[in-house]
C-alpha cells in the first residue's frame, strides 16, 4: 500500500499492473476451467461389466431430453394417484430388484453441473418372462421388450406440460419428500424453482405440442413402439396433423425387435421394413428414439453397446422340447421357411445369404400380406430427411431408402420374440402357423407367463398380469393378415405344425 | 608463451606495445589503457574516497600508459551504481584533482570517462527511487526491464550541459582528457543505437538523427575545454541487440558505426581518438567478453530485484536449475568463440575510415586482451592504435610488466574471463574473485589469498595515523 509519503515506486507500479494483469488472465483462466469442468465437461457412471453398461449406461440421451435425476425420482412420488406403488414399473419400466434406485434403461449423466437421467438401449431391448405355476421373472437380455407402455409414458410427460398441479412447490417438496430424499439446499430449491422447474415445464408443453397427435393413435400397448411417427415430429418437424398424414401411416406401432447376433446381420435389411442394411446406421438411429440427438450422442458408449451385441448369443428356450418332432420339424422348416429366414442345423443359427437367397430381403407387401401401416409410416420423405442426420460427419446416415414390404429376419430366439408378425398381432407360434381367419381376433398383451406349447405369452383374459391390454386386430394398424398361404406353412397338416412349432423352440 | 606459428617474436611484440602513442593534445608513454571500469569504492553521494586513490594508483604502479576512470556519472541521475565518484558539481573536482596527482606520479596518464546511465540504471539509489531513467525511449530496456523516459528537448539541452561541466571540470582537475561514454547502452548508446532510439523527433530516425545528440555533446565539450583538451568516444562496433531475444532489431552495424564515427570528427573540431567496445547492453555476451558465472549471479543480482520489472524473471531463471546453465550457454553462444581481441575487426573498419580522413585521430580498442602476441599483432596489423584492459589489469594489476618480458601472465596467474569480477560489483568491493587465481594448497587459503588481494584496496586507510595497521593475517602459502 502507498500513502502521500510512501508512494509506490515506478518499477512497484508497473509490476503491480503486471501483477494484476496476471490474476485477470489466472482467474480468466481458473473460469474457463471451471466452465469446462462444469458446463462442457459431462460425467457418466462408467460400467466395467458390458452387460451392466448396457442396463445403466448413458448413450447421451440425458443432455438433450432427459430430467434431472432428482425430478425422476420426484414424479412418482407426486403422482402416485397415477402411477401406484409400481412408480415408473406402471409404465412397464423394469428393475433388476426391489430397491433399485433407477430402472433398467434409465442412464445418469452430470450435464451442466445437473445429474440427468434419461434412456438407454435397454429400455426397450429387455424382455421378461415367468414359467408356468411359477412366480420368477426371467430377464432376457436383447430380446424385445414385453411390457414397456412407452406410448403412456409418453402422454404421462405430455400431461404435466399441461397439468396445473405441476408446480416448483410440488416439485421441490417432492423432492424434499422422506421417500425421495433429495434433501435440497436453499440455493438448489432457487435453482430448481427459477431455472430447472420453468424449462420442465416448457420441455413438457413442447413435447406436448410436438407429439399431439399421439392422442390420435390407436393405443400401442405394452411392448409396442410407433418408432417413426414420433421421430419424424421430433427430429424434424414433419406436419402430423390430419391433413398430413393418412391413418395408415399415423398407425405404424410394432413389436420391439430383438439386439442379439447383429453381425451375421450385417448387410442384411434391418428394421421391419428393412429400410436399412447397416447395423452401425439403425443403431445411431435406433439410439435417437431414445432421446439421444446428433449432438449430444455419445458414439463410444454405442460403440461399447454394438461390440456387445454383435456376436450376444439367443436365449435358450426354458422348457422341455420333444427332440423326435423337433427333428421332423427341422425338415419341414428347412422346406417351408428356411428360405426366407435361414435356420438351425447341428446347433448352429445359419445366416448364409448365399444360401437362404431370401433371408435379409424385402418382401413385397402384395405378397406378404401382412398390415401395411408401419409401412406406410415409413415415406421417402421421411428417408431423405433422415440422410441429412450427421450431415458432416463420416457416420452421416446414407443408407436409409423407402422399401415395397417387409424384410425377412433371422428367427434365432424366436421363442423369446412373441408375439408375432411385426406388429405383435399374433400371440404365438403356433397361432401363426393358422390362416389370419383362424388367429385371435381379440386377445391380451402384457402378461409375461410363457405358453410353452403354444411358444408365446398366455393371451387369454385369465392370464396373470396387473395391466392386461386388449389387443383387437379391427383397429387401425393392428391387422393378423398376412404370412399366410401354402407359402408359409399355414396349410401343413396339424402334426407338421406340432413338428414346426418344437423346432422352432431350439432356434 | 609466444605462440610457434607466430613469425613475430616477443622483442616485436613489445616493441609495438611499449612504443609512444601521440593524440592531437596527449602522449601516452605505452599502447596499453586500463579500460574503464568501476567499483563501489566512493561515498554515496558521489564524492571519490581513498579507496579509489588506492584502486588507481594500483594500475598506474602496474606500468598502464594511461587510465580511463571509472564510469563516472555527469549528474546523479547518470548513475549505474551508488558509491561511484561522480562529476556532477565542482565540489569533485578536488577529489579527481587527487586522482591525476596520484596516477601522474607514475607517468601515466588519465582520463575521465563523462557517463550517464540513461535507462540503464542498475541500481540508482535512493535518490532516484521514484524516477524512471531517462532515456531516447518510452520503451524499458529488454533485459532487466529498467524503465526508461523519453527525453524532452529541455531535458537533452540539460544533460548535454552536464557532459559539458564535466569536461569543464575534469580539466580544472588537471586531467589529462575525457571519454564519452557512448557505447555498452548507456544513455549515447541509447540515441545512436538503432534498436534502441525509437524517437521521431530530430534525434531519432537516421543515423545522423540518432548521433545529433552525442555531436551536441562534442560541440558543447569543445566550447567548454577548447580543441587542446584530449576528447574520445567509446562506442560499439555493432550493437548485437538481439543477443538475447533474436527477434528484436539488432541495432547500428558496423557501416552505421563508421559513418557515426566520421561525422564526430565534426570536421577536425571533434574527437580526437574513438574507444571500441560492441554490445548495446551492459552486460552483454560481447561485453566484457567471457563466461557468466552462475552461482554469482544467484548470490548477487538479487539487489536488481527492486529495480527491473524483469529482475524477477531473470533471477527465477538463473536460479533454476535446467534454464540457469540453458541461459549460460546461450551467453556463450551468443558470445562466440573469439574472447581476446573479439571486437578487432570493428576497430579495424573504424581506423581505416577514420584514417583517411585525418591520419591524427587514432583507435583503441577493448575486449580481453591479455596476450603480447595479439596485442602486438592489433597494433602492428592496423586494426588499432592501443589496445584497453580492465579484467586482465583486476587480475594482474602489473599486467604491463609482465608483457614487457614474456607474452603474458603465468599459466594459472591469467584472468579467466570468468566474469566474477563483474557480479561481484553489484554487492561487494571490485576485484578478482577467481579462486583458482590464488596459490594455497586448500581452499581455504586460496579464498583468503583472494580476500587479502580484494580488500588491499582499502590500504593505505584512508585515516592512517600513529597506530599501526594490524599485519595482513598469515596464510599458507604453496610451498
Amino acid at each position: 500500500m502507498s500513502d502521500l509519503n510512501d508512494p509506490l515506486t515506478p518499477v512497484e507500479i508497473v509490476l503491480g499492473r503486471k501483477r494484476k494483469i496476471v490474476v485477470v488472465i489466472a482467474v480468466l483462466v481458473l473460469a474457463a476451467i471451471v466452465y469446462w469442468l462444469v458446463f462442457v465437461n459431462q460425467y457418466v457412471v462408467a460400467f466395467r461389466n458390458q452387460e451392466d453398461h448396457f442396463l445403466y449406461g448413458s448413450i447421451g440421451s440425458e443432455a438433450s431430453t432427459g430430467p434431472p435425476y432428482w425430478v425422476f425420482k420426484a414424479l412418482p412420488v407426486m403422482y402416485a394417484d397415477k402411477l401406484g406403488p409400481a412408480g415408473w414399473g406402471h409404465f412397464g419400466m423394469l428393475y433388476e430388484k426391489p430397491g433399485d434406485d433407477l430402472p433398467i434403461g434409465v442412464s445418469r449423466r452430470i450435464v451442466s453441473g445437473v445429474d440427468r437421467v434419461w434412456l438407454n438401449c435397454s429400455v426397450c431391448h429387455v424382455g421378461t418372462y415367468t414359467l408356468p405355476n411359477q412366480t420368477e421373472r426371467h430377464l432376457v437380455y436383447g430380446a424385445p421388450s414385453n411390457n414397456l407402455r412407452l406410448q403412456e409414458f409418453i402422454l404421462f410427460f405430455i400431461d404435466l406440460g399441461s397439468d396445473p398441479g405441476f408446480t416448483a412447490d410440488r416439485l421441490i417438496a417432492a423432492i424434499n419428500s422422506p421417500e425421495v430424499g433429495g434433501h435440497l439446499n436453499a440455493f438448489e430449491r432457487v435453482v430448481y424453482r427459477y431455472v430447472i422447474f420453468p424449462r420442465l415445464q416448457a420441455a413438457f408443453a413442447d413435447l406436448g405440442k410436438r407429439l399431439t397427435f399421439v392422442a390420435r393413435q390407436e393405443k400401442w400397448g405394452p411392448g409396442r413402439v410407433d418408432t417413426f411417427n414420433p421421430y419424424k415430429s421430433l427430429q424434424f418437424n414433419f406436419p402430423m396433423g390430419a391433413a398430413s398424414i393418412s391413418d395408415a401411416a399415423l398407425n405404424g406401432s410394432s413389436d420391439y425387435p430383438s439386439i442379439w447376433q447383429q453381425r451375421p446381420r450385417e448387410g442384411m435389411n434391418l428394421h421391419w421394413d428393412g429400410n436399412n442394411n447397416s447395423v452401425a446406421e439403425r443403431n445411431l438411429s435406433a439410439a435417437l428414439g431414445a432421446g439421444v440427438t446428433p449432438v449430444t450422442v455419445d458414439r463410444s458408449s454405442i460403440r461399447r453397446i454394438e461390440q456387445w451385441m454383435w456376436d450376444l448369443p439367443a436365449p435358450q428356450f426354458p422348457g422341455k422340447v420333444d427332440v423326435e418332432a423337433a427333428e421332423r420339424g427341422r425338415e419341414v422348416f428347412s422346406d417351408t421357411c428356411a428360405g426366407c429366414h435361414g435356420m438351425k442345423t447341428g446347433g448352429t443359427y445359419s445366416y448364409n445369404t448365399d444360401h437362404f437367397k431370401r433371408l435379409g430381403q424385402t418382401v413385397a407387401l402384395a405378397d406378404i400380406g401382412t398390415d401395411r401401416g408401419r409401412w406406410a409410416s415409413y415415406t421417402p420423405d421421411f428417408a431423405a430427411a433422415q440422410n441429412q442426420l450427421y450431415a458432416g460427419y463420416p457416420w452421416r446416415f446414407k443408407r436409409f431408402h423407402k422399401t415395397n414390404g417387409y424384410a425377412n429376419h433371422p428367427l434365432d430366439g424366436i421363442w423369446a420374440r412373441s408375439p408375432y408378425l411385426h406388429n405383435g398381432s399374433v400371440p404365438t407360434l403356433h397361432d401363426l402357423l393358422e390362416p389370419s381367419s383362424q388367429r385371435p381376433a381379440r386377445w391380451y398383451r402384457g402378461s409375461e407367463v410363457l405358453d410353452l406349447a403354444r411358444v408365446g405369452y398366455r393371451s387369454d383374459d385369465a392370464a396373470p398380469g396387473d395391466q392386461l391390454f386388449l389387443y383387437d386386430t379391427s383397429k387401425t394398424g393392428n391387422s393378423n393378415r398376412g404370412h399366410e398361404g401354402k407359402a408359409y406353412g399355414t396349410e401343413l397338416s396339424g402334426a407338421d405344425k406340432d413338428a414346426l412349432v418344437e423346432y422352432m423352440k431350439t432356434l | 608463451m609466444m605462440h610457434d606459428d607466430q613469425q613475430y617474436t616477443h622483442e616485436d611484440n613489445s616493441r609495438q606495445i611499449f612504443q609512444e602513442l601521440k593524440f592531437r593534445s596527449l602522449t601516452v608513454k605505452n599502447r596499453l589503457f586500463r579500460s574503464n571500469v568501476s567499483g563501489q569504492f566512493d561515498d554515496y553521494n558521489g564524492h571519490g574516497g581513498s579507496a579509489r586513490l588506492n584502486w588507481e594508483e594500483k594500475f598506474a604502479r602496474g606500468g598502464v600508459g594511461c587510465i580511463i576512470s571509472s564510469f563516472t556519472p555527469v549528474s546523479v541521475r547518470g548513475r549505474i551504481l551508488v558509491r561511484y565518484a561522480m562529476i556532477d558539481d565542482d565540489d569533485k573536482i578536488p577529489f579527481w584533482r587527487a586522482i591525476g596527482d596520484r596516477v601522474h606520479a607514475h607517468d601515466c596518464r588519465f582520463l575521465m570517462q563523462l557517463s550517464h546511465s540513461g535507462r540503464q540504471q542498475d541500481m540508482g539509489g535512493a535518490e532516484n527511487l521514484y524516477k524512471r531513467g531517462l532515456s531516447s525511449t518510452n520503451k524499458s530496456d529488454y533485459f532487466h526491464g529498467l524503465l526508461a523516459e523519453a527525453m524532452s528537448r529541455e531535458d537533452i539541452r540539460t544533460v548535454v550541459e552536464q557532459f559539458a561541466q564535466g569536461a569543464r571540470r575534469a580539466k580544472e582537475a588537471g586531467l589529462d582528457g575525457v571519454e564519452l561514454h557512448g557505447a555498452n547502452g548507456y544513455l549515447i548508446t541509447q540515441f545512436l543505437s538503432s534498436g534502441i532510439n525509437d524517437r521521431t523527433d530530430e534525434y531519432g530516425g537516421d543515423w545522423e538523427g540518432r548521433a545529433r545528440f552525442v555531436l551536441e555533446i562534442v560541440r558543447a565539450i569543445r566550447r567548454e575545454v577548447g580543441q587542446d583538451f584530449h576528447l574520445q568516444m567509446k562506442i560499439n562496433g555493432v550493437d548485437h541487440n538481439d543477443w538475447l531475444y533474436p527477434w528484436i532489431k539488432k541495432g547500428n552495424t558496423l557501416d552505421e558505426t563508421v559513418k557515426i564515427c566520421t561525422l564526430l570528427l565534426d570536421g577536425g573540431k571533434g574527437v580526437d581518438a574513438f574507444h571500441i567496445s560492441s554490445g548495446s547492453t551492459f552486460p552483454h555476451p560481447r561485453n566484457p567478453p567471457g563466461d557468466l558465472p552462475l552461482n554469482d549471479l544467484r548470490r548477487w543480482y538479487d539487489g536488481m530485484l527492486s529495480q527491473g520489472t524483469r529482475a524477477r524473471f531473470n533471477y527465477s531463471i538463473f536460479s533454476n536449475p535446467v534454464l540457469g546453465p540453458a541461459f549460460v550457454a546461450w551467453w556463450r553462444f551468443r558470445r562466440g568463440k573469439v574472447i581476446e581481441g573479439i571486437n578487432l575487426d570493428y576497430a579495424r573498419a573504424v581506423t581505416e575510415a577514420v584514417r583517411g580522413i585525418d591520419p591524427s585521430v587514432k583507435v583503441l580498442c577493448t575486449g580481453g586482451f591479455q596476450h603480447a602476441d595479439v596485442i602486438g599483432e592489433a597494433i602492428r596489423s592496423g586494426a588499432c592504435d592501443g589496445v584497453s584492459m580492465a579484467r586482465p589489469l583486476i587480475a594482474n594489476n602489473d599486467l604491463p610488466k609482465i608483457l614487457k618480458t614474456q607474452n603474458g601472465p603465468d599459466k594459472g596467474r591469467e584472468c579467466t574471463y570468468c566474469n566474477k569480477c563483474l557480479l561481484n560489483d553489484l554487492e561487494n568491493p571490485l576485484g578478482c574473485y577467481e579462486v583458482k587465481r590464488y596459490p594455497g594448497s586448500t581452499f581455504e587459503a586460496r579464498h583468503q589469498l583472494m580476500i587479502d588481494e580484494v580488500m588491499s584496496v582499502f590500504t593505505p586507510p584512508a585515516f592512517a595515523g600513529s597506530v599501526a595497521a594490524t599485519p595482513p593475517q598469515a596464510v599458507e602459502a604453496e610451498p
